[in-house]
């Protein structure tokens, strides 16, 4: 064989070992993106589990939600096919469908001898174009947590049910000492624009003139956005704790458990937390209650986080095994167990006798507070558009401005309507 | 073939894994990013074609893009302006004023070396009143400290001090190189004409020290254009869009929005920018290396 003959031949098995190694390696090993959040972090520590189940491997890496944006985003974009199955937000759904970045799951999930066992709202959050697209994890509602001991020191012995006796318990509880209410502020589609609109909506706000209409004309310039907006706004700087302008969920929830604010309104997973006396220095004085309502109702956040495919996995059979594995019935109790996860989305986890002792021992109203805040919560609380993670950055940003007296409420509104416009005509 | 001609050669081979790599690393991507800016890329929609110069015309009327411009210049100038001037006089304290305390140059050092990222963390929960130690000692004695983040100038004041605190090391360095440069005669002979030590530094030190401080200056205003850590971990670019730099908006296009070309073309200006005033930068200090 000729010296060049011979290198030839070197490099061409080198290269075909090169591809042939990671095909391999991939059909046995499921690497996994998600974000921070309490069944993330439990699912996190069942990998052996998985093993245990399927034979296959999982990598499950949990990173921070800003920070996986990004990462996923690059991955997505870059066609790296290096993440077999992707935290799935339903907020992000339509934007990732539109550029063709999610692989759909429908055949797959209809086959599922379990699937009549998923709640059926969270379960359509993913049904989009007549293709499911996700299988979700995690229905998160809105809820408020208090302090029993200083709104009695206060003169209540209930919570306030509206937010305009919000606005009259908050001014009795506030101290130099003690802040009334703490609600995320900082800017984000995630952050402030997951709390924002349950005041908004209160009030009879919204975002655009007829969503479910098929109306998108932007229509957060109105007085009735406004009423929402003046009393966020008021309820955050004059009684809220210090600060508050930039707080986002992790100063929310940690406000409450070292007992610097008597009251929050935030995700049922910020309340579990406050609830939860390994997490919080006051648990055995709190109690939780509904989202106050306001002329126009009670409009809970609602939050659905699902396990979807990215449509440049390599191997979409040992994705679905892994996602089939991590929303079982199985795995979400023993998360719903381990960690403090009530969003669970199985009607047979609900049921679990020792989840039930669980939350009910975190308190007796829990798990029926969240079924009912989940029941008047709307699927469109964030309009689920394209658009929305762009729209959802911009207005937060003016709302965000706004609370913090850099714009007026007014200026803030009639800016989003201006900004949405122009989101929307792109 | 000369002794000349092969040293020539082997000297231009030994350098080609260099040249190469500035290319590959350095050039290509810098093309890329010229090039994008003249298209219409989007994560979302795709290829939209090339579209000239419109992204250029687009930024001028960008009312988010004229205020980043603004707040890059608040942070960047008093960023440098507070590094500079206390990293020069540590650095002329401890070789002029304290010379016995040099030993404290390594703590100086210490946030220079923390990550990025660190440090904000560090400075966040520093101004976040509920969880700042500081704060907690104030309310001691009944004194509120303001909350910096929630107010727009301090917010912007909070990163300054912040990148302050992490970036005065690097001038304090290389000012001590450049005063290690100066001969002590200067000083004995200034003295021995009866000059008083602030005199010294005034008419002697700090001349001498010029160059060095424009260039230290330069470095470091370069370095603050390119603030992201601080601004994302600290601010979100809030409060509203108080702490939105140039480079942050960039970011907020390209993977917020998802228009990648008409990030790039914030980036291309941004290039452009620094590049100018390293060019006038330089262009000074010849002129006072040459005086």
């Amino acid at each position: 064989m000729k010296p060049s003959m011979l290198k030839n031949a070197t490099l061409g098995a080198g290269l075909a070992m090169s591809v042939a190694l990671p095909t391999v390696a991939v059909a046995d090993e499921i690497n996994v993106v998600l974000f921070a959040m309490p069944y993330t972090q439990g699912l996190a520590k069942l990998e052996a589990d998985f093993e245990a189940a399927t034979g296959h491997t999982a990598n499950i890496e949990v990173i921070g939600q800003d920070v996986f944006e990004n990462r996923i985003t690059l991955s997505f974009t870059g066609q790296t096919g290096d993440v077999d199955v992707v935290h799935t937000p339903v907020i992000q759904v339509q934007r990732w469908i539109e550029a063709g970045w999610l692989r759909p799951i429908t055949a797959e999930v209809d086959g599922m001898a379990t699937k009549d066992d998923i709640l059926a709202g969270p379960l359509d959050a993913y049904l989009v174009n007549g293709d499911r697209w996700a299988l979700p994890f995690f229905a998160e509602t809105g809820m408020m947590a208090y302090r029993t001991d200083l709104l009695a020191a206060a003169g209540y012995d209930a919570p306030p049910a509206t937010w305009d006796e919000m606005l009259e318990v908050a001014a009795a509880v506030k101290t130099d000492q003690v802040g009334a209410l703490a609600m995320r502020v900082a800017p984000g589609q995630g952050f402030n624009m997951f709390v924002f609109p349950m005041i908004m909506r209160a009030y009879g706000g919204a975002f655009f003139t007829d969503y479910s209409g098929g109306d998108l004309t932007p229509n957060m310039n109105t007085p009735e956005a406004l009423a929402g907006l003046e009393v966020y706004s008021q309820l955050m700087n004059d009684y809220g704790p210090e600060g508050i302008g930039n707080f986002n969920f992790g100063e929310v929830a940690a406000s409450i458990q070292s007992g610097q604010v008597a009251m929050i309104v935030d995700g049922t997973s910020i309340a579990a937390r406050a609830l939860d006396p390994e997490q919080s220095q006051f648990a055995d004085q709190i109690s939780i209650a509904a989202v106050p309502s306001g002329p126009a109702g009670r409009s809970p956040a609602i939050a659905v986080h699902g396990l979807g495919i990215p449509a440049d996995a390599p191997n979409p059979e040992a994705s679905f095994a892994f996602i089939e594995w991590a929303t079982s019935a199985e795995t979400l109790t023993k998360i719903a167990l381990s960690e403090p996860y009530p969003d669970f989305i199985r009607a047979s986890v609900a049921e679990n006798p020792e989840v039930v002792a669980k939350y009910e021992g975190i308190h007796p109203d829990f798990l029926n507070l969240k079924v009912e805040m989940l029941g008047d919560a709307i699927g469109h609380y964030r309009p689920l558009l394209p658009q929305w993670p762009e729209i959802g950055q911009i207005v937060g940003e003016n709302i965000n401005a706004a609370v913090n007296e850099i714009m007026s409420n007014e200026d803030a509104l009639a800016q989003s309507d201006a900004d949405i416009a122009d989101i929307m005509s792109e | 073939m000369g002794v000349q001609t092969l040293f020539q050669r082997s000297y231009n081979q030994m350098l080609m894994p260099a040249v190469l790599a500035v290319i590959i690393f350095a050039v290509l991507p810098l093309v890329g990013m010229f090039g994008l800016s003249f298209t219409d890329f989007n994560l979302i929609k795709g290829w939209g074609g090339e579209v000239g110069l419109h992204n250029f015309f687009k930024l001028a009327d960008d009312r988010r893009f004229i205020a980043s411009i603004n707040v890059m210049l608040m942070l960047s100038v008093g960023g440098v302006i507070f590094q500079v001037v206390m990293g020069t006089l540590i650095a002329v304290g401890l070789e002029k004023i304290v010379p016995r305390w040099k030993f404290m140059r390594g703590i100086f050092v210490v946030p220079f070396v923390v990550p990025a990222i660190a440090v904000a963390l560090i400075w966040l929960s520093l101004f976040t009143p509920t969880l700042s130690p500081i704060n907690a000692f104030f309310d001691i004695f009944g004194i509120t400290v303001p909350a910096f983040l929630t107010t727009q100038y301090g917010a912007i004041a909070a990163i300054v001090i912040a990148d302050t605190w992490a970036s005065f090391p690097f001038v304090m360095l290389l000012i001590l190189a450049a005063l290690q440069g100066i001969s002590s005669d200067l000083d004995e002979a200034a003295s021995i004409d009866g000059a008083t030590k602030m005199q010294i530094f005034w008419r002697i030190t700090l001349p001498l020290l010029k160059p060095a401080l424009l260039m230290v200056a330069l470095f470091r205003f370069i370095e603050t254009l390119k603030h992201f850590p601080l601004i994302f971990v600290m601010t979100n670019g809030g409060p509203g869009r108080s702490t939105q730099a140039t480079n942050y908006y960039a970011y907020i296009q390209t993977f917020q929005s998802s228009n990648v070309s008409y990030g790039a073309a914030i980036a291309v200006f941004l290039f452009l920018f620094a590049a100018i005033i390293s060019f006038y930068v330089a262009r000074a200090n010849a002129r006072i290396s040459g005086a």
